[in-house]
């Protein structure tokens, strides 16, 4: 724990000070202070209110009766809103795993120092950083059942083309193959932070003891770089369960509503069909959710800290 | 040392299928931005073709293909994207900065509650506050407003901003301005001259994260910019037409949209890793 007010080196030289460490404090705290609360507070409280209402942004002026939970029992008896949180879980799991195993082989294999690393690095980057929306397009494109160049690949394999987008558990993994390609450089970099932070005297001393390659990648590598991968896992699996552009743009969320997600399903219930009130609704339970699994992650990584 | 004698055939095996997966699809973008309508749906698809500009001219709206009905006109577009991004962008490092010193330096009560609020808005689902912006904005007339956006953009990113600031001003040893503060200067004087242009590299890293996501935002510009401050991604989306899509145009489009990523990356790419740690191993191992 930080002094709130560094002490001088020499007691009793009094600190000359235009303007006073809390006041310099609450300055620098309000821009985003302001900002958090108005887009964050104040949102959450209104959709608390909302939710509680038999409310829609196409008529605010009538029909905003109280009803207390029925947006919420109304939402939740329905078997078709489980199975869009199956869905979700699927998807979350499935392309998760992916691209941590391989976001993190790359990122080991990327330790080696090899001419041109910078450059192979930074376009290994690339995918990241393109629009989510074009993203999707491009998958979609890429993985069209008649002309697509993903089907040539599968034929040239010697297999039959495979209807990618039409299928549920085809556009899953289909889905899952855009995600991975576009997110696994945010984990190769991550990861690539947490290794290149641990101290090469480590490994070099554990070498020295004769620990093979496997031995010092599984019992110095990863625990030494866990707080930072603990922290790419966490963003990686909110921003899947949160995931709604690449299925907006590669599935729409069909075959019918098969790979709809979690969020995929709020949009449309909030801009299609406008029942604000039963959206606000599905808005808590989701960030509450979320709260929740970011609170077991925060509680893992100060755990973790404390280890060290 | 001991990493140069180590067999480098796996390592190379690893990195060879992993840039094969990354490249594939971003060639086939480039190459997609070049074919023409019967070229795109050529079964084989193609490799070596003649060239066609027509999804570029399309996109910046120059010459004939500019005047076709299916054309999607992005300079207006693109001028709202540049415009929202770039001033959201500066206005989140500059509050991020900011909030991440007085985190780093200052014990308050509930500072890590306020971390944890920061960082809640990166996970919090954009339609979940989006019902609730929607009526926001038409009250306050932000709607389809480029101020309305670039507040979505420094929403977004403040947490982000916030959370890497702080680690490297964790980084910075607080003896720096505990002597200029013995010395007679002011804390202001010590965090403007001394402390920030340390971290430089921080601030470079952050602004990069941040306009990249600003420049890509898709889900509250959807609904919050329909038509005036409407930006390059939304246009995208929109190039469904009576025709089919306009496969050229999006990939032409999507190339236009990752140039300037990729390049303010490669500039920033020595201090993205370090951003990257979010102080933890500053904390760890210093």
């Amino acid at each position: 724990m930080r002094q709130a007010i560094p002490m001088a080196a020499t007691p009793g030289k009094k600190i000359p000070k235009a303007v006073s460490d809390r006041t310099i404090c609450g300055l620098f705290m309000l821009p985003a202070l302001a900002i958090l609360i108005l887009m964050v507070a104040y949102p959450f409280i209104s959709l608390l209110y909302y939710s509680t209402l038999n409310f829609s942004i196409l008529n605010p002026a009538k029909g905003s009766e109280f009803i207390g939970l029925d947006n919420y029992i109304r939402l939740l008896s329905r078997d078709s809103i489980w199975e869009r949180f199956i869905f979700t879980g699927q998807f979350v799991l499935a392309t998760v795993v992916v691209q941590f195993l391989l976001g993190v082989a790359v990122a080991y294999a990327f330790q080696r120092n090899f001419r041109g690393r910078d450059l192979l690095f930074t376009v290994a980057m690339l995918p990241m950083m393109l629009c989510p929306i074009v993203v999707g397009f491009l998958w979609r494109y890429m993985f069209n059942s008649e002309w697509g160049v993903m089907n040539y690949l599968v034929t040239l394999l010697g297999f039959e083309k495979i209807d990618w987008l039409g299928v549920p558990t085809n556009a899953l993994w289909a889905v899952v193959i855009a995600d991975a390609w576009m997110w696994t450089p945010f984990v190769i970099l991550l990861a690539t932070a947490a290794f290149r932070g641990i101290p090469t005297d480590i490994n070099e001393a554990a070498e020295i003891d004769g620990a093979s390659p496997f031995f010092r990648f599984t019992r110095v590598t990863l625990p030494m770089s866990m707080p930072i991968l603990l922290i790419a896992f966490l963003l990686r699996l909110i921003d899947a369960f949160k995931q709604s552009d690449l299925f907006f743009a590669m599935t729409g969320g069909g075959p019918g509503s098969d790979t709809e997600t979690v969020a995929f399903r709020l949009g449309k219930i909030a801009f299609s069909h406008f029942y604000t009130g039963q959206a606000s609704a599905f808005a808590v339970i989701i960030l509450v959710i979320i709260t929740g699994l970011s609170l077991i992650f925060v509680r893992l990584l100060t755990q973790q800290g404390r280890q060290d | 040392m001991s990493l140069h004698r180590q067999p480098i055939v796996l390592p190379a095996i690893v990195i060879g299928i992993y840039m094969l997966y990354a490249c594939g699809p971003l060639l086939w973008l480039v190459l997609s931005s070049l074919k023409d309508r019967q070229e795109l749906f050529t079964w084989p698809p193609s490799l070596i073709f003649s060239p066609d500009l027509t999804g570029y001219r399309a996109v910046f709206g120059l010459g004939e293909a500019a005047q076709t009905a299916t054309a999607m006109g992005l300079t207006d577009a693109l001028i709202n994207s540049v415009v929202i991004s770039v001033v959201g962008t500066a206005l989140a490092v500059a509050f991020g900065t900011l909030a991440g010193y007085a985190c780093s330096r200052f014990a308050f009560r509930g500072r890590d509650d306020f971390m944890f609020f920061a960082l809640s808005t990166r996970m919090i689902p954009p339609v979940a506050v989006l019902v609730f912006y929607h009526v926001m904005f038409s009250r306050l007339g932000l709607s389809d407003t480029r101020t309305g956006l670039i507040l979505v953009m420094i929403f977004i990113n403040l947490g982000l901003a916030t959370w890497i600031m702080k680690g490297f001003f964790d980084g910075v040893p607080e003896e720096i301005e505990n002597i200029a503060l013995v010395n007679g200067y002011t804390r202001l004087y010590a965090f403007w001259h001394l402390v920030l242009p340390m971290v430089r590299g921080g601030i470079a890293a952050t602004a990069g994260f941040c306009f990249i996501f600003a420049w890509n935002e898709f889900a509250f510009s959807t609904i919050l910019a329909t038509t005036q401050a409407k930006t390059l991604p939304v246009k995208i989306s929109s190039a469904t037409g009576a025709t089919g899509i306009e496969w050229a145009q999006i990939c032409a489009a999507g190339v236009v949209l990752v140039i300037p990523v990729a390049i303010f990356f490669w500039m920033i790419r020595k201090y993205l890793l370090m951003g990257m740690t979010f102080g933890v191993l500053g904390r760890s191992r210093t």
